[in-house]
């Protein structure tokens, strides 16, 4: 049975930047791994999937907020390693980017998948 | 398909003088055959073929990268040269940079027809999400992502429009949407050429639709600012959208586009000959 109380009290601790954090990854994560399975099979429905990946782009924009809102935080709290670990993740999708290609988007969509979920790990690990 | 859209309107006397057009994004030379039809009327062998990922189907155009479009477009370039006393170079959009990155790296382009010249995308029809692209265009969403082509499709002329519309269903002469992939691959070209902009000797002619629905008149004048060349000429159009060679005032670009390229010809008709305008900004031009 999941105390609904303690995990609210959990997140009532943590600070609003980490939840963000968590919240957008765990939305990018579903929306890249739906999108992948159902969505993009509907390739006629331009104006659809145009629209859902104009939500995954202002996820993504959501989500390197937390990150710089949640680093920026840290830093000024003084613990550095917290500070610093984050904003890798702020580059590594430009980076996967930078490399894909159409032939490949599948194995680099699952790249930025993996990412992700490393991400929400070490975002949850801070709890 | 792709290539049974492109043509070659040639003389059968030796003309010394050939025009290489190159069609717009996610375009075809479908688009550009009026305007070569002029051009061959007016005594030039003229040449269009279909840029590498178009004229097929919307998933090809997704595989090709800008480097692509240019080694192919270079390639038909440096054929031509062996054969023609004079080249010209001219593009519709992204085709119009294309002419400019070739002229970059060819001092001996005899001259530029840069039509809707597209450096940036910031015309009045670019939806307002457009401030997330960046994002889009860089990571892996730009595979994913396609902006719908929608109303006016480039045209300010409404008979011509529904033709368009009914085109772009068929999705070969045009697509009826932007792939990101492809926005990502023009705004890379984009960049290489803006950077080797002030190498562009040749003279050139910049003809932009003061409401270019997908690209703003800055692109043109960009081009004008900072193009090397010596003789430019910019004419900015009133009544025009993006396709400025299929719209209300086409045969007014028809007509200036030959008298520049005659201006330029030792092989041009006499009577139409003018001196080439050095730095010359035409009366509608608002630089």
């Amino acid at each position: 049975m999941i105390d609904t109380t303690l995990i609210l009290k959990i997140f009532h601790r943590l600070p609003l930047s980490l939840i963000s954090i968590i919240v957008t990854n765990t939305l990018l994560i579903f929306g890249f791994v739906i999108g992948k399975i159902v969505l993009y099979k509907f390739e006629d429905a331009i104006k659809f999937f145009a629209y859902f990946s104009v939500l995954m782009c202002a996820l993504f924009v959501l989500y390197f907020i937390s990150i710089l809102w949640f680093s920026a935080g840290s830093l000024y709290r003084g613990n550095t390693v917290y500070a610093a670990i984050f904003p890798i993740f702020l580059f590594l999708p430009f980076f996967i980017g930078h490399f894909a290609t159409y032939e490949k988007v599948h194995l680099y969509t699952n790249i930025q998948i993996l990412t992700l979920v490393i991400s929400l790990l070490l975002a949850l690990s801070f709890i | 398909m792709g290539k049974s859209l492109d043509f070659e309107f040639v003389h059968d006397n030796k003309c010394k003088r050939a025009v290489l057009l190159f069609h717009g994004m996610t375009g075809s030379p479908y688009e550009m055959k009026k305007m070569g039809k002029a051009l061959y009327d007016a005594d030039f062998d003229v040449f269009c073929y279909c840029l590498p990922g178009h004229g097929t189907s919307p998933i090809n155009i997704k595989t090709v990268r800008w480097e692509d479009w240019y080694t192919d477009s270079t390639m038909h370039y440096r054929n031509l040269t062996q054969e023609y006393e004079e080249v010209y170079l001219g593009g519709l959009c992204m085709g119009a940079v294309l002419a400019l990155a070739i002229a970059s790296e060819y001092r001996e382009v005899r001259g530029i027809l840069s039509l809707s010249t597209t450096l940036f995308l910031d015309g009045w029809t670019i939806p307002w999400y457009n401030f997330l692209m960046p994002v889009g265009v860089h990571t892996i969403l730009r595979y994913y992502y396609s902006f719908p082509e929608r109303e006016p499709y480039g045209l300010k002329n409404e008979v011509l429009r529904k033709k368009i519309a009914a085109l772009q269903k068929r999705n070969t002469e045009a697509l009826d949407n932007y792939p990101m992939s492809c926005i990502y691959e023009l705004l890379k070209l984009s960049k290489w050429a803006q950077k080797n902009m002030f190498k562009v000797q040749a003279p050139v002619l910049l003809i932009h639709a003061k409401e270019d629905d997908l690209t703003s008149p800055k692109s043109a004048e960009f081009v004008y600012k900072h193009i090397g060349s010596k003789i430019k000429k910019y004419i900015r159009l009133e009544n025009s959208y993006h396709l400025v060679v299929m719209d209300n005032e086409r045969d007014f670009v028809f007509e200036q586009s030959i008298e520049f390229l005659n201006s330029l010809s030792a092989y041009g008709p006499k009577i139409s000959k003018q001196p080439p305008v050095e730095d010359d900004l035409a009366e509608t031009a608002g630089v």
